[in-house]
């Protein structure tokens, strides 16, 4: 085999292995994580793929939004809130990595890392 | 050895084009306008100008905010029918959405305020106004009372102003523009589910933004891809409340009539260059309703459009049509060509 054939199958096989490394580096499990912030601070960063079914609470200035992971699915079950709007958004977690559960009144907001889109309309 | 070092150097640059993206990112975020906010900016200028940014959406929801009785609205609100001088900014707005109320013959309305506190929109405290409250409340409404000159506003005793329809349209138009200004030429800007976009992402494509599902808002109906362009959606599910007759109420008031438009539509989604146009008009042509919406957009097509009705027929502009991903949704029952 010449020499040069040798260096094309060396550098393709490198090629390939960055791509590799790269896809698993930048995709691994990213698009499953969703972080729970409360008037703008980080609370919690879950990993829903690996997260137990569970519920807690989340306050905010004496106000409450009860939060549950159920199937690697994420919701706010119940809120003190007026308009409940965080509550009706639902599940969201699995196929649904969309819109941002956001509760305005009680500032909390849990959203996915990585999304399926760069912006939600709505 | 020239080979071997191509390869080393295609290597370095595979690895460098993965993290491209992901370096000189910004992201800050506010509650603001009654809304969360989420702006995101590429490129080395882009943490000082997003800080920026977010002063000057302080600044303007100062300016704007109907509950903060400094505020250039709530001056005007409370002046008794005199002259209020204002800024810049609150000219410039009134004035865009006096043009877009011209255009679209009132269905977009800055001064149906009174109307909305009516059926409790503003407070939570939902209730079907009577007939006489509501014909009396109408006298008070109309766009074309509104005098803007010199930088003053004046408006009649008993009329109000609510820029809630167009607020969050302007303040994304003027971050967007602010940005550039700044060098920023790769940004998305998320206004609480209004989004404007600025250039492209930063690897060259387009940014993808999804529409909500009207019927199931954790889920989407469809994905558009653009390129410096706003994207705004009205719909009935943002806020409402069923009354005990049974029947649903959303929060868009028809201007002409004082009552909640209910036209068969759920949400319309208005895709163009200008934030303050696309979220004027999507308020609008919601009102409209689809008929009139379709010859507004066949008069004017200055922008691109998607209308999901009620039924879960989504109707697509022919422009974007193409290029719309669908979901697999099963709301959708039908797609159609606006052309």
């Amino acid at each position: 085999m010449k020499k040069s054939a040798v260096f094309i199958i060396i550098t393709a096989v490198i090629f390939l292995t960055a791509a590799a490394v790269c896809i698993f580096v930048f995709s691994k499990n990213e698009s499953d994580i969703v972080n729970i912030k409360s008037g703008g601070e980080l609370l919690y960063t879950i990993d829903l793929s690996k997260a137990e079914d569970c519920e807690f609470d989340i306050e905010y200035e004496g106000r409450v939004n009860t939060v549950e992971i159920k199937d690697h699915m994420i919701r706010v079950s119940d809120a003190d809130c007026p308009d409940k709007i965080c509550v009706d958004t639902g599940w969201i977690g699995g196929n649904r990595k969309s819109v941002p559960i956001v509760c305005l009144p009680n500032r909390l907001v849990i959203e996915f890392e990585k999304s399926s889109a760069d912006g939600f309309a709505g | 050895m020239k080979i071997k070092n191509a390869s080393a150097i295609a290597v370095l640059l595979l690895l460098c084009g993965c993290t491209v993206s992901e370096k000189n990112v910004s992201e800050k975020e506010l509650f603001a306008m009654d809304t969360y906010m989420k702006f995101t900016a590429y490129g080395d200028n882009s943490e000082a100008a997003l800080s920026d940014v977010i002063e000057k959406v302080e600044e303007l929801e100062k300016l704007f905010s109907v509950t903060d009785e400094s505020s250039d609205i709530s001056r005007i609100n409370t002046a008794h029918g005199c002259a209020v001088n204002v800024s810049a900014d609150t000219e410039n707005i009134i004035s865009r959405s006096l043009e877009i109320s011209l255009l679209t013959d009132g269905s977009a309305d800055i001064t149906v305020y009174p109307i909305v506190r009516a059926w409790g929109f503003t407070t939570g405290e939902y209730t079907v106004p009577s007939e006489n409250i509501i014909s009396g409340l109408l006298e008070n409404t109309g766009y074309e009372n509104i005098t803007l000159s010199e930088n003053t506003v004046t408006v009649p005793e008993g009329f109000q102003l609510d820029l809630g329809s167009i607020a969050k349209g302007y303040t994304g138009e003027i971050c967007a523009e602010m940005l550039k200004n700044k060098g920023v030429s790769s940004a998305i800007l998320n206004l609480g589910g209004n989004i404007q976009t600025v250039g492209e992402k930063p690897d060259g494509s387009s940014w993808k933004v999804a529409v909500t599902d009207p019927f199931s808002q954790s889920d989407i109906i469809c994905t558009v891809e653009v390129r410096d362009k706003a994207v705004v959606t009205s719909g009935n599910y943002q806020r409402y409340f069923i009354a005990d007759n049974g029947k649903k109420y959303c929060h868009i008031i028809d201007p002409k009539t004082g009552y909640p438009a209910d036209n068969g539509i759920a949400s319309v989604t208005v895709i163009g260059d200008s934030g303050t146009y696309c979220d004027g008009l999507s308020t609008a042509l919601f009102v409209m309703g689809k008929d009139k919406a379709a010859d507004f957009w066949k008069e004017h097509r200055d922008f691109d459009m998607i209308i999901i009705e009620e039924s879960g027929n989504v109707l697509v502009t022919e422009n974007i049509y193409e290029s719309t991903a669908f979901s697999d949704s099963e709301n959708i029952t039908g797609t159609e060509v606006i052309n």
